[in-house]
């Protein structure tokens, strides 16, 4: 198909390059430069969209992000949904199709709903699909009403980034006063990083014909890009839309398409010392009967069409405006030889140097736009004068211009408060509230003469029309295209009472979408105040939220994807996990550690009851390295431990150690852990996996707050000291064979101690602490040599059958013993005695964190939830952990619920634990687990179910 | 690759935490560290020892891994007065240079300090975040060198080599 619309000449687009493309399957050609949306109007297609609501025919608007009608979906490498088609680059090969039509926008089926619209205004799905559940009705809603889908699949190639950036100026907007503003802070030195969303610098210069000082604008805007450009305290970048404001000058941009390697979008997160905000405007619709038909068109994007696309979406143009900007566009027009058959200016007395520039056009004053004929594209419009006559005008394109919005939308996401201005009858940026300005047409200069010296450019004079309302009019006027919004469905909101304009759009939903009402949000104002007989001010608006135009979920994610989605910690020994078949996730604190070693045909039960059995019968080997751990230096360390744990820690010696709790400020236990006593001075404390860095963050801040002059200084070695725990019966056997200079003796060696020593020739602090019940031997190495001596232990413990042990095993172990696990029987609820453990709360300290809140409980005399340990009457049943515990299985209040139940292998059959009110005075009852639909009998325990006596972690 | 630079993780160095008054550090020290840097997120050097300001009343001692014993027996931590602590870290930090023109672009996808030369010079050594994780950083040679927690070093190297894919 050829180019139809297309001037022979003219226009910012390269002519030499040919580019073809696909648009609902038809194919069609447009030149480098142009966007899919001028493309299309160069090939005269007019029938581009469906609408969301009622599927009317619609064509393309505007010429920008402010597009309310056309959106499309974008196949093939461009993959993605819903981008308006004027801010779409067009490219060779490109395909992109309609949204929200089927099968095409010229014959859509949804169009059945242009008959019913009379029963479907705004609200009636909510009223209507209330019964029995609306979510029955929601998706086969959605899917008639809704638009593109996401794309199912990721870029093929190429990647999102994220980047940081600082500057003591962020100018947003690179036309005629965001260049001035970017120049006049880059000559001055200071860091500036100038943005603007189009491809080229320019803004409304691009779009327009007009000259500075008598040459044209544009060669104005070249020089300044070209002095920006040798300076390198500017960022310059075009294609990249400032789109968020946030608080203290965070601004973050969205860079499309950087000409840098493979990525695909970026993502600046730009701390300013000051924002200028040269965002331009915004051109506003008329509102009047079936303003939303294809080839009713804004009149500024008419003109930019012509002016940067060399594209004349039309034969016979007729204008219809309320203000003087519409007759420059009428003045470009003639020149190119179009025929303008009217300007209808809804003004009784049009400004006499706006009729001087179209001294040949019939001028209609007092005159409005009525209605339009024509379902798949303008034929005529109703010219209506203000003395009520009538005639139809035979035209193809209606170019029509409401007024201009300064786009405040950055200025307003920054908090800063807006006034309406009677004069221009737009809102403009009042009072800052973050340090920015707003300049040029952001703030109301509307004309370039205001902006530049020596610019030149028709007054801007305006005289507003809301909405144009005329007796038995017929046919919807909409105020927000996007989401089929009419002046009716407003006027129902309010006669519902709906009265304030958040309230208005909400139901309604005018304003919100992809376009955020940026052509139609000022007419729902407009006709609020009209209907309630109030002025603008006092109707407000809406709030303005980010973002400003769509943005890429992929652009804010930036790198974070696949393996980096979330932070991950390797030890040395994850590679020898991994080779060895390991199966590996997440165990706490961002650790990736092994759950299982299942061996050839082994699933998750087999492989940990081997694991297990080598523990109990033999030996097995475990990284113990996550455990955090600290190193406490100073006098009043002894005092500081004795105030978070609930035990006495104070009176270790040197070599020694003792398992404590610290306890919260209420009495519930916060952590569990060991404590060794290096030497007079230096302490070790370690914690649990999970809680070490807000362990270390409980600790710093009891000192900078509540103990800022004791001498107590914390470093963190988690990662200083990697241990391998060997543990098993055979336990020493394995050490000795690995070779150590430490007696291993029980009686020199004993349960709760350390000594540092080497091991496999490797300085080594060994500790003898029991997480699984055995005997065990924790061998602390630097990281350096942690790989060699896990792979020395491996060897050493072969003739010993040892196996490695993963998490999932751990947990077994620890259940069998009665260990308390956080998150599983620590479940914050909890306190020492609920778990038996009134033996780690000190009777001799004075005080400790959270003792006045745990005696305040006990004397409550309260019921509590108690830790027991359970059997199922049923050895093989396996208990499911959380299930609940009811008396007598009966549907009532729980008195409890199931923590853990792992297969033993040691009893060989199902052993748990849990939290049972009044538990302590309950063993040998049974209890009963209530499922969905089962109740299962278990016996009530105490919570240990191996070695109840310790002497085996002793020995 | 995306960016013009050279990504290299580095060895083990030796490293010793150090906290405690200037005046008591000093005392203890002042024969085998640099000066102590007067403002806090600097640093200062002697030979090939260098001595970051990361904290209120808090260093870190940086050598040549080869250097550790040497400094380990001068630092003495077990030693030390009850007023100062000192604990060797070699192992608790992997340090990564990031070098080439394109050095600090790629230091801005990770980091969001600002680290342009006006703002970040020579002698600044902080904490921050890079990736989102705790990271010490400063400037090398050609570029920028950070260290995050030991544990920590696959993930960033992963990160760092998605940035320049």
């Amino acid at each position: 198909m050829t180019q139809n619309n297309r001037c022979a000449s003219g226009g910012r687009i390269d002519r030499s390059r040919t580019l073809r493309f696909t648009f609902n399957g038809k194919s069609y050609e447009g030149f480098e430069g142009d966007t899919l949306a001028s493309a299309l109007l160069a090939n005269d297609v007019r029938v581009t969209a469906r609408s969301f609501k009622y599927h009317r025919p619609r064509g393309i608007v505007g010429h920008g992000p402010e597009e309310p009608a056309t959106l499309v979906e974008l196949d093939g490498e461009d993959a993605s949904g819903n981008r308006p088609a004027t801010t779409v680059p067009l490219r060779d090969g490109l395909s992109a199709r309609s949204v929200n039509c089927w099968p095409s926008p010229e014959f859509d089926i949804g169009g059945v709903n242009q008959l019913l619209s009379r029963f479907i205004p705004a609200g009636f799905y909510y009223k209507t699909f209330k019964w029995p559940n609306w979510h029955l009705f929601e998706p086969s809603i959605r899917k008639a009403a809704g638009l593109a889908a996401a794309p199912a699949q990721p870029p093929s190639s190429g990647h999102f980034e994220a980047r940081h950036a600082h500057a003591d100026v962020l100018v947003a907007g690179a036309g005629p006063a965001g260049l001035k503003a970017a120049l006049k802070a880059g000559r001055a030195g200071k860091r500036v990083f100038l943005a603007d969303e189009d491809s080229e610098a320019g803004g409304s210069l691009l779009n327009c014909d007009l000259s500075i000082d008598g040459q044209p604008a544009m060669g104005w805007v070249e020089a300044a890009v070209l002095e920006l450009r040798g300076m390198a305290n500017v960022t310059h970048l075009q294609n990249a839309t400032v789109w968020a404001y946030r608080e203290h000058n965070l601004l973050i941009v969205n860079e499309r398409n950087p000409d840098q390697g493979s990525i695909i979008e970026r993502s600046w997160r730009v701390r300013a010392g000051e924002v200028v905000i040269a965002t331009g405007a915004t051109e506003r619709a008329m509102v009047f009967s079936n303003n939303d038909r294809p080839g009713v068109m804004l009149a500024s994007s008419v003109q930019a069409y012509f002016n940067r696309w060399g594209v004349i979406p039309g034969k016979r143009v007729v204008l219809f405006t309320n203000n003087n900007s519409a007759y420059a566009v009428a003045s470009d027009l003639i020149a190119a030889g179009v025929r303008v058959e009217a300007i209808l200016d809804s003004r009784s007395c049009v400004p006499q140097a706006a009729l001087e520039l179209v001294p040949e056009i019939t001028v209609q004053s007092s005159t409005v736009v009525g209605d339009v004929r024509g379902h798949k594209g303008v034929k005529a419009v109703k010219a209506v004068s203000s003395s009520g006559s009538v005639n139809w005008i035979e035209c193809d394109l209606l170019a029509h211009s409401g007024g201009w919005n300064p786009t405040v939308h950055l200025w307003s996401q920054s908090r800063s408060t807006l006034r309406f201005d009677e004069d221009l009858a737009a809102f403009l940026p009042y009072q800052p509230v973050q340090n920015c300005t707003a300049v040029g047409a952001a703030a109301g200069q509307l004309t370039l003469d205001q902006i530049i010296d020596g610019g030149e450019e028709l007054a801007y004079e305006i005289e507003p029309l809301w909405r144009v309302d005329l007796p038995g009019q017929r046919g919807k006027a909409f105020l927000d295209i996007q989401n089929d919004v009419s002046v009716s469905d407003v006027h129902l909101a309010l006669r519902e009472g709906y009265d304030n304009v958040e309230h208005v759009k909400r139901y309604t939903t005018g304003g919100m979408g992809i376009d955020q009402g940026k052509t139609g949000n000022i007419n729902i104002i407009g006709t609020v105040a009209m209907q309630k007989g109030v002025p603008l001010q006092e109707v407000g608006t809406t709030t303005f939220r980010s973002p400003y135009t769509p943005v890429s979920f992929g652009a804010i994610g930036g790198l974070r994807e696949d393996s980096v989605l979330f932070p991950y910690r390797h030890t040395p020994v994850t590679q020898w996990n991994k080779d060895n078949g390991a199966v590996m996730y997440e165990a706490g604190a961002r650790w990736r550690r092994p759950g299982y070693f299942p061996q050839q045909g082994e699933g998750l039960q087999d492989a940990v009851n081997r694991e297990c059995r080598a523990v109990r019968e033999g030996v097995g080997v475990y990284d113990g390295s996550p455990l955090g751990t600290f190193e406490l230096k100073g006098r009043d360390v002894p005092q500081f431990l004795d105030f978070i744990y609930s035990n006495m820690v104070s009176s270790l010696t040197p070599g020694n150690g003792r398992y404590g709790l610290m306890l919260s400020d209420d009495g519930l236990i916060l952590d569990d852990g060991v404590v060794f006593r290096l030497d007079e001075h230096r302490w070790l404390v370690s914690t649990s996996t999970g809680h070490a860095d807000s362990i270390n963050q409980h600790m710093e801040k009891l000192l900078q707050t509540e103990f800022p002059d004791w001498q107590v200084m914390i470093t963190t070695v988690t990662s200083q000291w990697n241990n391998a725990t060997i543990c098993g019966p055979r336990a020493r056997d394995v050490m000795q064979a690995l070779g150590t200079d430490v007696d291993l003796s029980p009686e020199v060696f004993p349960f709760m101690s350390f000594r540092d020593g080497t091991v496999a020739g490797f300085p080594a602090r060994i500790v003898r602490v029991s997480f699984t019940g055995e005997l065990s031997f924790e061998v602390n190495v630097a990281p350096r040599h942690m790989a060699e001596l896990w792979a020395k232990v491996i060897e050493a413990g072969a003739p010993f059958g040892i196996q490695p042990v993963g998490s999932e095993s751990s947990h077994v172990l620890r259940v069998e013993k009665g260990f308390l696990s956080l998150g599983h029987e620590v479940d914050g609820t909890v306190d020492a005695y609920d778990l038996g453990m009134g033996w780690a709360m000190s009777k001799k300290k004075t005080d400790y964190l959270g003792k006045r809140s745990i005696q305040l409980r006990r004397e409550g005399k309260a019921t509590r939830r108690e830790l027991v340990g359970i059997l199922p009457e049923d050895h093989n049943r396996q208990v499911p952990e959380g299930a609940p515990l009811t008396p007598g299985g009966r549907k009532e209040a729980t008195e409890g619920l199931v923590t853990a139940c792992v297969w033993s292998v040691v009893n060989d059959r199902w052993v748990g634990l849990a939290l049972l009110k009044n538990g302590h005075s309950r063993h040998g009852e049974i209890a009963h687990v209530r499922l969905k639909d089962e109740v299962i009998p278990v016996k009530i325990t105490k919570p240990v179910f191996h070695d109840p006596d310790g002497k085996l972690l002793r020995s | 690759m995306t960016y013009d630079v050279a990504i290299v993780r580095q060895p083990l160095n030796a490293l010793f935490d150090l906290k405690g008054s200037p005046a008591a550090i000093q005392n203890w020290a002042a024969d085998v560290l640099p000066t102590l840097p007067e403002r806090p997120n600097s640093r200062t050097g002697q030979a090939s020892v260098e001595l970051y300001h990361v904290g209120r009343n808090h260093w870190i001692a940086r050598a040549p891994l080869e250097q550790e014993a040497e400094l380990e027996k001068h630092l003495s931590p077990t030693n030390c007065p009850a007023e100062i602590s000192i604990v060797r870290v070699s192992d608790t930090l992997t340090f990564f240079r990031v070098v080439g023109p394109q050095a600090d672009e790629v230091m801005s996808i990770a980091c969001p300090l600002d680290i342009h030369e006006t703002e970040f010079g020579e002698e600044t050594v902080t904490y921050t975040e890079l990736f989102g994780l705790k990271a010490l950083i400063m400037r090398c040679e050609d570029g920028f060198e950070f260290a995050v927690e030991q544990s920590f070093g696959d993930m960033a190297e992963d990160y760092l080599s998605r940035a320049v894919a």
